[in-house]
């Protein structure tokens, strides 16, 4: 069992966390009021790392973070090192990697949320932004919880974009999932089955956690 | 539209117009309904001084998008909307002024009590300007009128439907609104319930004097509460004076 690559892991995975909760908020509650109709576009670009293969998005976050690329340069030039390859990069690479498992129980749940309420916020004087945080995000607890869990547990089992935009160094970019294919590769199969538990117990513990929300049966207790 | 509600230096001058401008509410608004079921325009004009007048009319009349034309929820295809001198909307002037400055109560029909807040926070949340004193004050005076005291801690899921319909009430009254607008707020309620809200209506109208605008389908709340009723039928006012001339028809 690399320890190393699995502390490396979680540090990125709740970073990531942490930083799809302040990035999603906003994007999510756009996509839930606004009224533009060309919404569906910018819908489907949150959406796309679902459907799009790890490595292709990989290749283009390794491209647009390059050092050739205007992104890349500019980090280059204020840090005086490179995006790839390295421990920010693959934070940068896996925000977006996991951008629409945050956006889309956070809309969701914003959406759930009865818009009577709303108008009653309005009309008893209070401002969106305010309606927003003691009306809306109040409500959807149990979908932003959801949100911030989701993208956690996918970021721990990235394996595609980290190894585009990792490569696989260790306590830099090595994360768990790189860590089996190596073992798998040296045929070393009892520590990779290790590390494969741990992997599956922590994974299915937080989806668990996700569907108990789902259920209310922790939103109740949430509440109180 | 010229959109009032970012001007910054609102609040002064929103508390100063709301002391001038309790008065008449004079509307007219055309607004085209479309619903599953019916389409037509609401086309509109009254004007509402101060007590009860009803809005008495069949489902899809258009009572309920009259009132979300008047509070701001709906952006009405033209026309004017004006609280005495105060105008609210006016489609040739392009003014439209958020519903979050009209000062207009608003009783929906399902309440709309926030969930996951307690009564005394429902009842707080429109006076959150206030210096905390006189909050409090205003708090205890309108929870008493309406007999809420003791529901101060509890959460709307947790009460009764009366009493959820008078700690809406009281939620909207608080905030001193300039019209008060209640959309069949009593229509789940039984006789005796009603009956004891319709005197706390009373009683309060009778201290504050705003117009109100009640929607109902029921005769017997129209003869209990208005002192004057519109019939509105597909959009359309269709009968309008006392509640015996109108509902003899």
């Amino acid at each position: 069992m690399d320890w190393q690559s699995l502390w490396l892991t979680i540090r990125l995975a709740a970073l990531v966390a942490a930083i799809l909760f302040l990035i999603a908020l906003p994007i999510a509650y756009w996509i839930t009021y606004s009224r533009w109709r060309w919404k569906f576009l910018a819908e489907a670009v949150v959406a796309l790392p679902i459907v799009l293969p790890p490595t292709v998005l990989g290749f283009y976050l390794l491209v647009a973070l390059g050092p050739r690329s205007p992104l890349g340069h500019l980090w280059q030039a204020l840090t005086g090192h490179s995006l790839v390859f390295t421990f920010q990069g693959l934070v940068v690479g896996s925000i977006i990697y996991s951008l629409p498992f945050a956006v889309q129980p956070f809309a969701a749940s914003f959406a759930a949320v009865d818009s009577r309420l709303i108008a009653a916020s309005a009309t008893l004087g209070a401002s969106k932004f305010r309606t927003f945080m003691e009306i809306v995000m109040p409500l959807s607890v149990s979908g932003m919880v959801a949100g911030v869990v989701l993208s956690f547990a996918h970021t721990l089992g990235e394996f595609g974009v980290v190894l585009m935009i990792g490569g696989n160094i260790p306590g830099v970019t090595r994360t768990v999932s790189i860590d089996i294919y190596d073992q798998v590769q040296a045929l070393n199969y009892s520590s990779a089955s290790i590390t494969a538990i741990v992997l599956l117990a922590i994974s299915f513990g937080l989806l668990a956690f996700v569907y108990a929300l789902n259920r209310k049966v922790l939103a109740v207790w949430l509440w109180k | 539209m010229r959109n009032v509600s970012s001007e910054s230096s609102a609040s002064s001058a929103v508390e100063r117009d709301i002391q001038m401008t309790s008065g008449v509410l004079s509307l007219h608004v055309r607004k085209r309904f479309d619903a599953t079921k019916t389409s037509f325009e609401l086309d509109v004009a009254a004007n509402v001084s101060s007590g009860v007048t009803i809005i008495f009319g069949p489902s899809g009349a258009g009572k309920t998008t009259l009132l979300e034309c008047i509070a701001g929820l709906l952006r009405p295809g033209s026309g004017q909307i004006a609280i005495a001198d105060r105008i609210l909307f006016d489609s040739s002037r392009k003014v439209f002024v958020e519903p979050r400055q009209r000062r207009i109560g608003y009783v929906f029909q399902d309440l709309a009590l926030f969930p996951h807040l307690t009564v005394e926070k429902n009842i707080s949340y429109g006076i959150r300007s206030l210096t905390p004193e006189n909050r409090e004050q205003k708090i205890a005076n309108i929870m008493d009128s309406f007999r809420i005291s003791n529901l101060r801690g509890r959460k709307p899921g947790e009460i009764s439907g009366g009493e959820r319909q008078r700690v809406a009430l009281a939620r909207s009254l608080v905030t001193d609104p300039c019209v008060l607008l209640l959309d069949e707020p009593l229509a789940a309620l039984d006789a005796t319930t009603k009956a004891k809200l319709i005197d706390d209506l009373r009683c309060w109208n009778e201290a504050h004097g705003i117009p109100i605008l009640y929607v109902t389908h029921s005769r017997e709340e129209v003869f209990a509460l208005g002192d004057r009723v519109l019939m509105l039928d597909a959009g359309k006012i269709i009968a309008e004076g006392t509640p015996d001339a109108v509902m003899r028809r």
